[in-house]
């Protein structure tokens, strides 16, 4: 038996050597279903280099100019993602792959952030809510990366000063530079986002819990301990979003299958945000095999 | 998409929303032959309410000189541009197409996008003259001026049909139906800056460290108090008043902004052919050049200034003209009687009473009691 395998596992290395490449950099093909394949790698860390990314064929999703309600975009931006995914049995992995001719990490006035979010149904069995944002009464669970909030989450929330250097400022009268008794909410109290706990005026972690029930409804949530690392080379973002595989009151992904994915993918350098992305237009089923 | 009344262009506009004219109507009323651009307006509003991390570069309220300022730039230029010629027709009827009506299928409004760089120049084209060359010197003998310019102060115009609220996709901004005021919720914003994009007056602002949007909320709290917002009760010129204005239909000739806008007809609002009934409204500079005006204030504005230089000869405009300025709470009604103008709040309370002319004494160049010459500088 074990001799068996090893002349398997021989001729696979042949093969692999023959033709210049492992499973992970095969020619993606497009997919009609999600496989996640199960690791034995700690998938704690985001990591788009893992080897074990290698061993795991990669499909590809199409996507489309968001077609629903406007603003949108007026061509697709972004036609498709290159998908691959793992499970260590309590976390699962998605590595996702996209042209992007610009990397975008938001900032200054006008720039948008290049983004991904992954969706999934937040109720198991039942009628699967609608691909688009959800419905009332039938949420979706969502994951959102953007480049800006891993930045948040790498460098710390970019000061005025960070995004532009050579700003001039005389003084902000609530910062009580030398007063004593002066409070971190007394210096926030010209930040209206921030005194009303918008969460979007605070340091981001790289990627968002979101709930939505249809367009223009989605609510950030508090995180289960999800994580995301892009990098962006020559063009092409490679991104590993990491979720754990059940999430009490949320979406879950269970072996054997049932659960669903779905994708939306954002350039900001085309001022592409919110309802301006490229998704895909149906469910894709995940098995975790 | 739903269609509603707009009695700015004289029909019946496209709107994604119903119409929901709110009980009151927030409305400032501006005097643009008295405007000097002093900005102290634009500082009253700096130091009340962005003077915050990521506000450094806001403006709620600015003071632009016309037609070569601009703040952001050139923000009336593009997306009048965007826009394209359209007509009016003799009857004052807007034929064009409005921001929304002419918006294409993957718009909720037409918008331009300013990026940094056009909010970089708050004072650009600062008292810049138009009309031709001045190699020998400005002959300013005849009204309108071949030589020009006016300062134009501009704050958010709580649209009736706000482009802003149409465009944000997450419906978190909201016209307040109390009062007509327009705020963008700061718990739902998300930044995505649709509101920057689509207002063509570019009066939502994009605040980089809160990462949401922000605008004029019309001081609201002085409002709700019946106190004048701060940009109105600070104008050392006393070329503003605020007020709230009801559509014609409901006009009372004892209010205040009613009486300016729509008795009167002096006042008028700028832009309105781009469709979302602003209310601000604006007392044509008489000087300048009536096309540029046309194009600004709409067919209407050769009346309104003819009417504007007739009211020498109108004691109860003269009376109300006196009451601007004379009180920092909001007048709801107004009387002109015996020489005298009386502002009163909505409780029918007085609140100010002025006399519409002050008496005028005439002295003798030498004043003989004190042996010198006086001259008329205060």
């Amino acid at each position: 038996m074990t001799l068996v395998r090893s002349g398997a596992f021989a001729a696979l290395a042949a093969v692999v050597v023959a033709s210049g490449c492992s499973k992970g950099s095969e020619a993606p093909a497009p997919i009609t279903r999600l496989v996640i394949r199960k690791v034995t790698a700690d998938l704690s860390k985001a990591d788009p280099s893992a080897p074990y990314w290698n061993d795991v064929t990669p499909g590809i999703v199409k996507l489309t100019a968001q077609p629903m309600i406007a603003p949108r975009p007026e061509t697709t931006t972004t036609e498709e993602v290159i998908v691959q995914a793992v499970t260590d049995g309590t976390r699962a992995a998605f590595r996702l792959r996209w042209k992007d001719p610009e990397k975008s990490e938001a900032g200054k006035l006008g720039e948008l952030s290049d983004g991904l979010a992954l969706e999934f149904p937040l109720r198991e069995g039942g009628e699967l809510p609608p691909v688009f944002m959800g419905a009332k009464g039938n949420p979706v669970h969502l994951f959102h990366w953007r480049a800006q909030y891993q930045r948040d989450k790498e460098k710390g929330k970019p000061t005025v000063k960070d995004i532009y250097p050579n700003v001039s400022v005389d003084m902000y009268p609530m910062e009580f530079k030398e007063a004593p008794g002066g409070t971190p909410e007394d210096r926030e109290k010209f930040s209206p986002g921030v005194v009303e706990g918008n969460p979007q005026s605070y340091a981001k972690e790289g990627v968002d819990e979101v709930i939505a029930e249809g367009f223009s409804t989605s609510a950030v949530q508090a995180g289960h301990g999800s994580t995301a690392h892009g990098e962006w080379r020559g063009g092409e973002w490679t991104l590993v979003i990491v979720r754990p595989l059940t999430i009490e009151g949320g979406s879950s992904l269970k072996s054997g299958g049932g659960a669903n994915i779905a994708f939306a993918v954002w350039q900001g350098g085309k001022g592409e945000v919110g309802a301006r992305k490229c998704v895909t237009m149906q469910w894709t089923p995940v098995v975790i095999m | 998409m739903p269609k509603v009344k707009n009695w700015q262009v004289g029909r019946e506009i496209e709107y994604p929303y119903d119409e929901s004219r709110p009980k009151k109507q927030w409305a400032i009323v501006f005097d643009l032959n008295k405007c000097i651009a002093c900005q102290t307006c634009t500082l009253a509003c700096k130091t009340t309410w962005t003077s915050g991390k990521g506000q450094e570069y806001m403006f709620w309220n600015n003071v632009e000189t016309k037609p070569w300022g601009g703040y952001p730039l050139g923000w009336d230029l593009r997306v009048l541009e965007k826009l394209g010629r359209q007509e009016w027709s003799q009857k004052g009827e807007y034929q064009g197409k409005t921001l929304i009506e002419a918006a294409p299928p993957t718009e909720r409004v037409l918008h331009f996008a300013p990026t940094d760089e056009d909010w970089m120049y708050p004072n650009v084209g600062e008292d810049d003259c138009a009309g031709g060359n001045v190699d020998k010197g400005g002959h300013m003998g005849a009204l309108p001026h071949d030589k020009w310019f006016f300062y134009l102060p501009r704050t958010c115009a709580h649209c009736t049909y706000p482009a802003c609220l149409a465009a944000c996709p997450r419906k978190a901004i909201y016209k307040r139906e109390e009062d007509g005021i327009v705020l963008i919720d700061q718990t739902r914003c998300k930044g995505y800056g649709e509101c920057v994009r689509a207002c063509p007056y570019k009066k939502s602002m994009y605040n980089p460290h809160t990462r949401t949007s922000e605008k004029c909320i019309g001081c609201y709290p002085a409002v709700e108090q019946g106190v004048q917002p701060q940009c109105v009760v600070n104008c050392i010129g006393k070329i503003r008043v605020m007020g709230f204005i009801n559509p014609p239909w409901k006009a009372r000739e004892d209010n205040p902004i009613d009486y300016l806008v729509h008795k009167k007809q002096i006042a008028l609002p700028y832009y309105p052919q781009l469709g979302l009934e602003p209310n601000i409204y604006y007392i044509p500079p008489i000087h300048a050049d009536r096309e540029y005006l046309k194009q600004m204030f709409g067919p209407r504005v050769e009346e309104a200034i003819e009417r504007y230089r007739k009211l020498e000869s109108d004691p109860v405009a003269q009376g109300l003209l006196c009451l601007i300025g004379s009180s920092d709470r909001i007048l709801h009604r107004f009387t002109v009687d015996k020489g005298k103008a009386a502002g009163f709040a909505e409780n029918g309370e007085e609140i100010v009473r002025v006399p519409v002319s002050e008496p005028v004494i005439v002295r003798e160049a030498f004043d003989a009691k004190v042996g010198a010459i006086r001259n008329n500088t205060p």
